[in-house]
């Protein structure tokens, strides 16, 4: 890992141009003209736009916008922070800027010039046109759903041996609802449109005003199978603010909950997978290990989904040593029999059959659409923000990251299959060496911004949190499945249509940690 | 008795570990049983909506057909459309564009239904209050029978709801 000013990068952002460093991010103020030619700049060193956030600006008129970066090597995330109410469309150099300028769009009003797509994302049909939740002046109250109706535009396909099946936002099965619209030739699939957005609660919104520890709860409401690595990545960036340092047990604990909750969100992956090629028997042995999981979760903190469990300055109570050993012995026993399992699984050919060569995403996507999380990792690149930028007990005790290759259904199983047996064996190790201490500490009211970054199970998991004069005025979360949901789109075409439950489970992303 | 002589050669199967009932669960789900054969005849088919949860529910009503739980031994199954419900299992507060959607759903379910509202914010609001994206709790939208707070309700409470919901059936 390189020092940001030793680095070649040096040179492009020179060090005046630096407005803040916090834990995560390195920010610097850029003007406006020189945006789009910096952005350029960085494609060379394999950087990926992971975020773009917006917010008003504090004198005067108009909107300041944080461009996030990632870079290839790099501890630090790079922000360019740019004041400006007419911007340009970074979509034509990092695609995955689309969607999020289409959010800044529908929550601000700013229209980007030469955007490539200026249809609404979140803001659905009952919403009036010149409706922007986000803007300051807008008091949080609810609204008359619009009579005229702008309705949304598909794209369209036309061809005489070409049919459409919409899908949803009501699916069969027990899921979140989101629309899909795949146009077919004959058996496969040619384009795949995803609508999402439906369950659009205007969290952001919602925060603005509320106490930093209100925030909490906030967070967590965000996906209920990521809340302990929301709640994390919340309270990182506050504490950060604050300048407030968590007691060393409470580093422990947040560690111990983050991977438990890996472990159980990737078994249900593993479980959901196995059921869609009507392999049943292996679904029932996941899901008893889930559910012995789960169940230890409700041992350790009261809750099944481990909410309500993260403060900020640490965690709500200690939890005693006999429990942390009964941890211990669940795990033995999960990972013993896991492993069997999964040899059993991989064992069967029509498995592989179905799993094989399926869905498969190509490395050379990963950085256009800042893919992260299991998804980037099966496809051969070994990104993970516990390893990249790494936060929390991370820094002490490292952990590997776990790769494939081959991109496709296979290639997801296999490996979270392996990361739940890293994640196991990693909070097997560090309960054995828990130190003793407090678990909360007292921090003083502070104002001021940060970012943090956490790696939920889906992936990358950005929070942004603006403090004035001690509570909320911006709360902003980005999760893996924000960018992973394109990730999708490119996966099925050349799929036939049956395999699309499957691809789409062996991704398992978050329709709820997308529309906020 | 007609037996394989050479099925004795074979391995014997493998025993899984055993793991203990949950006694609330269990004669919570007995009861339901009866209560279902004497309103509906045999079994009751659930419709899962999700309006605005954060999947959080969802997992636990999945989690009624997985092992542990396994309900479909007490008749009630999961169903994959409305037109075949007995039960809409409504979750989350009810945003704006998920509006439509229920109110279809609803009207595609064969009378007599039931609807039941699962989880704090399908029940009250819960933190999403007065939020421009909701239209508000379930019976905002459409008739509720039942409701059963939690974040997220256990499958307890869940199966419990359930009973409840037939106990009232029976007398109305």
């Amino acid at each position: 890992m390189t020092n940001l000013h030793t680095h070649s990068l040096g040179l492009l952002l020179p060090s005046e141009w630096m407005i803040g460093e916090d834990e995560v991010t390195v920010s610097y103020r850029v003007s406006g003209d020189r945006i789009v030619e910096i952005a350029q700049t960085l494609l060379a060193f394999e950087s990926r736009l992971v975020w773009i956030v917006c917010t008003e600006a504090e004198k005067q008129e108009g909107y300041t916008l944080w461009y996030v970066f990632e870079l290839q090597g790099l501890k630090k995330f790079v922000v360019l922070v740019l004041d400006t109410s007419n911007p340009i469309s970074l979509a034509a150099l990092y695609p995955a800027a689309s969607r999020f300028e289409r959010a800044i769009s529908d929550g601000f009003g700013i229209q980007f010039s030469d955007s490539l797509d200026k249809r609404r994302l979140f803001l659905h049909e009952p919403y009036p046109e010149d409706f922007h939740p986000m803007k300051k002046n807008y008091k949080n109250a609810p609204i008359i759903p619009s009579s005229h109706p702008v309705l949304y535009e598909f794209r369209s396909m036309e061809g005489s041996a070409l049919y459409q099946v919409p899908v949803g936002p009501v699916h069969a099965g027990i899921i979140e609802p989101g629309h899909f619209r795949f146009t077919v030739i004959g058996e496969s699939i040619l384009n795949l449109e995803i609508r999402l957005g439906y369950l659009h609660r205007g969290i952001e919104k919602l925060a603005e005003g509320c106490s930093i520890e209100k925030g909490v709860q906030i967070a967590e409401s965000v996906s209920g199978d990521e809340s302990v690595a929301h709640a994390c990545c919340y309270a990182q960036a506050v504490e950060d603010v604050l300048s407030c340092v968590i007691p060393p047990r409470a580093l422990y604990l947040r560690a111990l909950l983050l991977e438990l909750e890996r472990s159980w969100s990737l078994l249900s992956d593993l479980a959901g997978m196995v059921t869609d090629v009507a392999f049943s028997a292996a679904a029932s042995r996941f899901l008893i290990l889930r559910e012995t999981l789960q169940r230890t979760c409700e041992r350790l903190t009261g809750s099944r989904f481990l909410k309500g469990f993260v403060m900020i300055g640490g965690v709500r109570h200690d939890i005693p040593e006999e429990i942390l050993r009964e941890v211990h012995e669940v795990i033995a026993y999960v990972l013993d029999e896991l492993k069997q399992i999964l040899a059993w699984t991989l064992s069967i050919p029509s498995v592989i059959d179905r799993f094989s060569t399926t869905g498969v995403v190509r490395e050379p996507l990963v950085d256009p659409l800042a893919l992260s999380g299991p998804i980037a990792r099966a496809s051969g690149r070994a990104l993970d923000v516990r390893c990249d930028h790494p936060y929390g007990l991370y820094k002490l005790y490292p952990i590997k990251p776990v790769t494939r290759m081959t991109g496709d259904v296979l290639g997801r199983f296999e490996l979270k299959g392996e990361e739940i047996i890293t994640s196991l064996s990693y909070i097997d190790d560090l309960v054995t060496r828990m130190p003793g201490g407090p678990v909360w500490t007292e921090y003083q009211a502070k104002d001021g911004y940060a970012y943090a970054a956490v790696e939920s199970p889906r992936g990358r998991t950005l929070c942004f949190v603006k403090i004035i004069d001690g509570s909320l005025d911006r709360f902003a979360l980005s999760t893996a499945s924000f960018c992973n949901w394109m990730a999708l789109e490119h996966a099925v075409l050349g799929n036939i249509v049956p395999d699309f439950p499957l691809i789409n489970k062996s991704m398992n992303l978050s329709y709820a940690g997308t529309d906020l | 008795m007609n037996m394989n002589i050479l099925s004795l050669f074979l391995k014997k199967p493998q025993v899984l570990q055993v793991y203990n009932p949950d006694p609330a669960f269990e004669s919570a789900g007995l009861l339901l049983k009866k209560e279902i054969k004497w309103v509906f005849g045999k079994s009751i088919a659930i419709r899962e909506v999700d309006c605005g949860s954060d999947n959080a529910a969802e997992i636990e009503l999945a989690n009624l057909s997985a092992p542990h739980y396994d309900v479909e031994r007490f008749g009630i199954t999961f169903v994959a459309s409305p037109r075949h419900a007995d039960v809409l299992a409504v979750t989350g507060v009810v945003t704006h564009a998920m509006k439509e959607a229920l109110l279809k759903t609803y009207e595609a379910t064969p009378d007599p239904k039931f609807v039941i509202a699962i989880g704090d914010d399908a029940c009250t609001g819960g933190i999403y209050q007065g939020s421009y994206a909701v239209v508000g709790p379930v019976d905002a939208v459409i008739p509720v029978d039942l409701k059963i707070p939690g974040n997220p309700p256990t499958p307890v409470a869940i199966l419990e709801g359930l009973l409840g919901l037939m106990r009232s059936a029976k007398k109305g």
